[in-house]
């Protein structure tokens, strides 16, 4: 359901990666599993978007990646937040919350407008 | 998920391209994936096709990845590069303000030789390189004529050889005959009378030089018909000085020498005159030159300025004017027999005599420069050898040799570059220092501005040079051991030979290039002095000079001589003056001269028919110059006009023509015309150096003013305080004597003199400058030198006070070492000598070039300097604490 060209649904995927990045440095598919297990698999994300995704975010500077080595002795690339990942992070998570709790309110009310008849 | 072997800061030691990386980086998601779905209990070939149908298209997230990792690498790539330089600026700013003493040092060094070098290249490039300010300056040649007994160079022609020489070329695309001289002549405007400077030439002239006007226009063939009105056009500054400037100028009517002419253009600002300062330029017409038999090809005061043809080299120009110089004195042997016309470049012609005392400033800047460098290299050498052990150290901690190789030029670069813009500075000082000194010894066109292309020369100058010195501490960065380095922190340690050697070398060569500038710079100042101090054979102190031109034009002999007898009186009675004469030039570097035959005697060969300086002179002259009778008489009333004309000759005249006595009496002819009267020599007087930048005294010719009367005329006048005060009461007297009579050029016979010597005295000044400047820089390489000796073998010296060796043993030891290499050097210096001495040859007066006073006094002179420099270091050395050192 993510698509590269939706700006939103971008927006997103970026709070996603920087929120599996608060548990500490993973590697790319890592970053993909958890977001499908954390969110139920509702969203199961198409994965050819996640890498241009990380690679931005690396050239913002909010990630950084590493190459080291996985648990099956693979090498591997490790991403982590910088300062700035984590500044933003924070700022994002809050962002969403409150656009989230915007629309939950919104669809949730049951008083209906005047020029509903 | 643990992740023990990433630590955040920790780089690969190499970085892979950005295409394999990602390759790597999706490759690895998949096998993951792949995986997974194997163990999920898929079997691999629909676990495979499931794990990349979920991925999508995986070579254009490649692709994406790819450019987004390169364009993020490139950016890294360039915040790395700024932030090592912004490093390496920083580090070589520390560096400098901690080592204070070597900053200055080097600064001021590369300043002073920079400087130099920028100065001195203005003013040759403005000189010499600079375009003229004509259409293809290249293309344009001069003819004169050489006098075959060699007293001229670049002699005047006749008339009729410059009609002829214009008849019969084959070279010119177009030419013009203009007089050789600018001549006085007296403007009457609103103010008074003016004197200005008259420059006669053919209509052509300005279209051969390919010269547009400012105002109006040039001149036109009519312009020098008899029968159209007379034309003038003025020179810019004459326009601006007389004419405040006004355009409306152009067009209106002027009077000049009685004569009125209609003004028809203004030269342009930047219009340089071939024949000298000129204030108008009238045109004339060389038939009516030509009508008069005797002067036609008997006078010699014309020049020619020719184009070269499409293709005509200036070598095939030469050949042709050669040719018809044969045929001409073949043709009229008495005439043209003497003279042999020739063609120079123009260029050659306007720089004249300066070409070799600016290629020598040009070589001792060069060399100031060389010095600079050797001296520079020296100190950065010794810099890097006492920062060997830090060096080791940041090798160490991992910095590459190419890395510290960077640094080294980067901090050159910054002391370059520094030492550049206060070269600059310098130089702008130097030249508004050389425009008062040097002006008046260089020719007209040159102004002496620091331009774009000396700044540049001087910025790529200053750039070479930094990296220049820059690269051998570099190279012996890279080329140290480290290990060994950091382990002779224990050991006594010397430094290497190589570099001693290379230290060594480099003050041998600076000593040996100073040693040739000091040389030259001797050689010309002896020169100098011995061109002023030789007797001139007349008295100048208390002498005042004032030249002035009467307003008629031509008038007759008598009715001239009885104006200047009556102005005389009247000068006479000034108070202050206690004598006055006038001649018709003052003695100077270029007078006029005439043929001369002797009664009796055989003439010579037409080719070597002798041109003897001739001046026409009132009765008080010699009394007024103080110089001496030797036999016979002066002028007196005697002398009338009709009387026997009467000659006095100098005591060089004699010598060369009459050797064994008997000149008085003997009756000579001078003047072109055969069939002049004899003249009646009945006076020699004492030699004068009418050049005071020659030795030799020349023959003179003196005519009485009474019998020989000139237009213009130059009066002197004797008084016993500051003859300068004399100026305004004497030029008030002329003008009360006749209001119309126009005096100008008042002058001090010193000033006169100062001037004529100008062009002698501008290299030495410089060159003096150049060889203190060398001698300084010398001096500090020397003392650098003795001074890293000395702190390099400190441990040594202390090993040996320590074994009993005494004070005197160790400074032995220093000096030998030191003089071994000062020794080179001056062996070195008199090869340079040599060179300077041929190079300068030219320019010596009565010094040889291996002058033993200037080449005793140069050696010692940078001996006792040395001495001094080394003074320090070498008592340091012997004070060498032996438990300070080996503790």
């Amino acid at each position: 359901m993510f698509n590269k060209d939706s700006g939103l649904l971008q927006g997103t995927l970026e709070l996603l990666v920087l929120k599996t990045l608060s548990w500490g440095p993973m590697h790319g598919y890592g970053v993909a599993k958890w977001i499908e297990s954390a969110t139920g698999d509702v969203l199961r994300i198409e994965e050819g978007s996640l890498y241009p995704a990380l690679y931005r975010m690396t050239r913002r500077g909010w990630i950084k990646g590493t190459w080291g080595v996985s648990d099956n002795n693979r090498r591997a690339k490790y991403y982590h937040l910088t300062a700035e990942g984590k500044r933003q992070f924070q700022e994002q998570t809050s962002g969403w919350q409150r656009f989230a709790a915007a629309v939950t309110q919104a669809i949730g009310t049951v008083t209906a407008p005047g020029w509903a008849s | 998920m643990r992740n023990p072997f990433v630590h955040p800061d920790s780089k690969l030691p190499f970085e892979s391209a950005p295409q394999a990386e990602v390759g790597d980086e999706l490759q690895f998601h998949l096998e993951q994936r792949i995986r997974d779905y194997v163990r999920e209990g898929m079997d691999p070939a629909t676990a495979r096709a499931t794990a990349l149908e979920r991925f999508g298209d995986v070579s254009d997230v490649q692709r994406e990845c790819t450019q987004l990792l390169t364009e993020d690498r490139r950016a890294l790539a360039r915040r790395d590069w700024l932030a090592d330089l912004r490093q390496d600026l920083r580090f070589g700013l520390r560096s400098a303000t901690h080592a204070k003493v070597f900053t200055l040092l080097a600064v001021v060094t590369l300043a002073l030789g920079i400087g130099a070098n920028a100065a001195v290249f203005g003013v040759v490039k403005s000189v010499l390189l600079d375009a003229l300010p004509y259409r293809e300056p290249d293309r344009l040649v001069r003819v004169f004529a050489r006098f075959r007994d060699g007293s001229s160079e670049n002699g005047a022609l006749s008339a009729g050889a410059a009609k002829d020489v214009g008849d019969r070329q084959h070279s010119f695309s177009n030419f013009a005959v203009f007089q050789h001289d600018a001549m006085d002549g007296v403007f009457k405007g609103e103010g008074g009378a003016h004197i200005v400077r008259i420059a006669w030439v053919q209509p052509a002239f300005f279209a051969t030089l390919g010269v547009e006007p400012a105002l109006g226009r040039t001149f036109h063939e009519e312009d020098a018909r008899s029968d159209t009105s007379l034309t003038a056009i003025l020179t810019h500054a004459a326009w601006q000085g007389i004419f405040g400037g006004d355009p409306k100028v152009v067009g209106s009517t002027i009077r000049i020498n009685g004569i009125s002419r209609l003004v028809v253009g203004v030269l342009p600002r930047d219009f340089v005159e071939p024949m000298g300062d000129a204030d108008v330029y009238l045109t004339m017409s060389l038939p009516a030159l030509l009508s008069d038999p005797v002067s036609a090809r008997g006078s010699h005061y014309l020049t020619l300025v020719g184009r070269l043809k499409p293709g005509v080299t200036a070598k095939s120009a030469r050949q042709d004017v050669d040719a018809i110089s044969n045929s001409l004195s073949r043709e009229y042997p008495r005439d043209d027999g003497p003279f042999a016309l020739t063609t120079t470049p123009l260029r050659d012609v306007m720089v004249g005599d300066t070409r070799t005392p600016l290629l020598v400033l040009m070589a001792s800047a060069s060399l100031v420069l060389l010095i600079t460098c050797a001296n520079l290299a020296g100190a950065l050498l010794s810099r890097a050898i006492s920062r060997r052990k830090e060096f080791a150290v940041r090798v160490a901690l991992g910095a590459g040799s190419g890395r510290l190789a960077r640094q080294l030029l980067t901090e050159s670069t910054v002391l370059a570059l520094a030492g550049g813009i206060a070269g600059i500075l310098l130089a702008l000082v130097g030249l508004s220092v050389l425009r008062k000194v040097a002006l008046s010894a260089l020719p007209s066109y040159a102004h002496l501005a620091l331009d774009t292309g000396t700044l540049v020369y001087t910025m790529v100058l200053a750039l070479c040079t930094g990296l220049a010195f820059g690269i051998i501490p570099a190279l012996t960065v890279g080329r140290a051991n480290m290990q060994s380095v950091l382990r002779d922190e224990t050991r006594g340690t010397s430094e290497s030979r190589r570099s001693r050697r290379l230290r060594g070398a480099l003050v041998a060569g600076q000593i040996a290039l100073c040693l040739s500038l000091l040389a030259g710079a001797g050689l010309l100042a002896r020169s100098l002095w011995a061109m002023t101090s030789a007797p001139l054979g007349f008295n100048p102190e208390g002498v005042l000079a004032v030249d002035v031109q009467p307003p008629m034009g031509s008038s007759m002999p008598e009715a001239m001589s009885r104006y200047y007898a009556l102005l005389e009186d009247r000068l006479r009675a000034v108070p202050g003056v206690t004598a006055i004469a006038s001649a018709s030039q003052l003695p100077s570097a270029y007078m006029n001269a005439n043929g001369m035959v002797i009664e009796g005697a055989t003439p010579p060969p037409m080719d070597q028919q002798s041109f003897i300086t001739y001046v026409s002179v009132s009765d008080d002259y010699f009394r007024t110059l103080g110089i001496p009778l030797r036999s016979g008489r002066t002028f007196g009333p005697e002398d009338r006009p009709g009387a026997p004309s009467s000659i006095v000759i100098s005591a060089a005249m004699e010598r060369r023509y009459w050797p064994h006595g008997g000149a008085l009496g003997t009756r000579i002819r001078l003047g072109p015309d055969a069939n002049a009267p004899w003249k009646v020599i009945v006076g020699v007087v004492g030699d004068v150096r009418n050049d005071p930048a020659r030795m030799e005294p020349q023959p003179i010719t003196y005519a009485s003013r009474r019998q020989e009367p000139s237009g213009t005329v130059t009066f002197v006048f004797r008084s016993q305080g500051n003859p300068l005060a004399l100026a305004k009461p004497i030029q008030r007297a002329a003008s009360e004597y006749d209001a119309d009579l126009a005096s100008h050029n008042v002058t001090t016979m010193r000033a006169l003199l100062s001037n004529g010597i100008a062009g002698r005295r501008l290299p030495v000044v410089l060159m003096t400058s150049f060889g203190a400047l060398a001698l300084l820089l010398a001096s500090v390489g020397v003392y650098a030198m003795f001074a890293a000796m000395g702190a390099a073998r400190e441990r040594e010296f202390g090993v040996r006070v320590a074994l009993g060796s005494s004070r005197q043993r160790i400074a032995g030891l220093v000096l030998r070492q030191g003089a071994t290499w000062m020794a080179f050097g001056l062996a070195g210096g008199i090869v340079g000598v040599l060179a300077v001495g041929s190079l300068l040859r030219n320019l010596l007066y009565g010094v040889t070039p291996l002058d033993p006073v200037t080449m005793a006094a140069t050696a010692l002179m940078l001996l006792a300097c040395a001495s001094i420099a080394l003074l320090g270091p070498v008592r340091r050395a012997t004070q060498v604490d032996p438990i300070d050192v080996l503790r």
